[in-house]
């Protein structure tokens, strides 16, 4: 079997996420091959969980403010800020059958693969059940999970360099209530590339590069035009549909 | 009426429960940060929960949420029946 890899792309969050669907249903189909992709948010955005409410998660009035996109993720899970310069974020989507059934299990083989990239660059990484990885205690890297149809697609983010102000704002915490002790909270739990290692971005990517693929047989790819017009459609009349959004 | 009760429940994961309930639980709607495999069954769950009595018992509550999970092959992570059933009491104590 033969993987295909998408190498770092930029992309808004629609397109990001309805990308994974359309890869999704094309490998149900047979019109795709098994897929890891790695790419950033631009503009910003946050993603929530399949099962959160964004009105609940989401400072929706300072998202606007500040240009950040919204959308409701196909996986569940926590609401993420993705930064559009602090993070890389991958998709893996191939045969359930590859991995183990057990959801857990499953999550420490793909992100044993963000800690193996990481410890190449010296980084003491660890997994942390569910769905983390961890430096020093403090979270790194977060990832979830969807199985459709046989198919198993993960995705997640690895922190690169975190700006928590923003976070903070766009995570239902009002400007006026965040505080410096809050922001201090925040550095104690979560970390990023940038706090261990002098590393460009480009770097990070390639080391994560190396450890997605190691010991797989794969060719570097981009999508096909079928890709591309599901991911548009999608896009358009799912991910950014306001039915979508606040469905829950 | 209008009920809600959220926690970080013992299996890890933020749990919200809002219900409209008068005599009976009339609509019940579950969010937060959990995993459920596969996703589509939390609307089986919320819907094995509506007509149940307002003062139903925690074990009614997750024996009626275990029938929504019988014929599936679920996986839930950070949630259960017993945690989902808890919070709908401290929701309408």
């Amino acid at each position: 079997m033969k993987w295909r890899i998408v190498e770092l792309e930029t992309h808004d969050a629609y397109f990001n996420m309805a990308m994974d669907e359309a890869i999704s249903e094309g490998l149900m189909n047979g019109s795709s091959p098994p897929t890891i992709r790695f790419y950033t948010w631009k503009p910003g955005a946050v993603s929530i969980g399949y099962f959160q409410s964004m009105k609940d998660e989401v400072n929706l009035d300072t998202c606007r403010e500040f240009g950040i996109d919204v959308i409701r993720r196909w996986t569940g899970g926590g609401a993420v800020y993705h930064d559009a310069k602090g993070e890389i974020t991958y998709s893996m989507i191939a045969p359930a059958s590859l991995f183990p059934k057990n959801i857990i299990k499953s999550y420490e083989v793909i992100c044993g693969w963000i800690v193996d990239g990481l410890r190449t660059l010296g980084i003491d990484a660890v997994f942390s059940p569910v769905n983390d990885v961890l430096v020093g205690g403090k979270k790194i890297s977060g990832s979830a999970q969807t199985r459709r149809g046989g198919i198993l697609l993960q995705h997640g983010t690895v922190l690169y360099d975190t700006d928590l102000g923003t976070m903070f704002s766009v995570l239902n915490v009002s400007r006026q209530k965040i505080t410096d002790k809050m922001i201090q909270t925040a550095q104690e739990r979560v970390t990023s590339i940038s706090k261990h290692i002098n590393a460009d971005k480009k770097d990070v990517f390639l080391a994560l590069l190396r450890s997605f693929t190691k010991d797989k047989d794969y060719e570097t790819g981009t999508w096909s035009e079928n890709e591309i017009f599901r991911a548009k459609a999608l896009a358009e009349q799912k991910y950014k549909t306001e039915e979508w959004s606040f469905l829950r | 009426m209008m009920f809600q009760a959220k926690k970080k429940v013992k299996e890890g994961k933020v749990i919200k429960v809002e219900l409209d309930c008068d005599e009976l639980i009339r609509n019940v709607r579950i969010t937060g940060d959990f995993f459920l495999h596969p996703e589509d069954i939390l609307e089986e769950i919320e819907k094995s929960i509506v007509g149940l009595e307002r003062n139903a018992d925690v074990w009614t509550i997750i024996s009626s949420i275990q029938r929504a999970l019988q014929s599936r092959d679920v996986q839930m992570i950070g949630i259960s029946p017993e945690s989902i059933a808890l919070l709908i009491r401290e929701a309408l104590a």
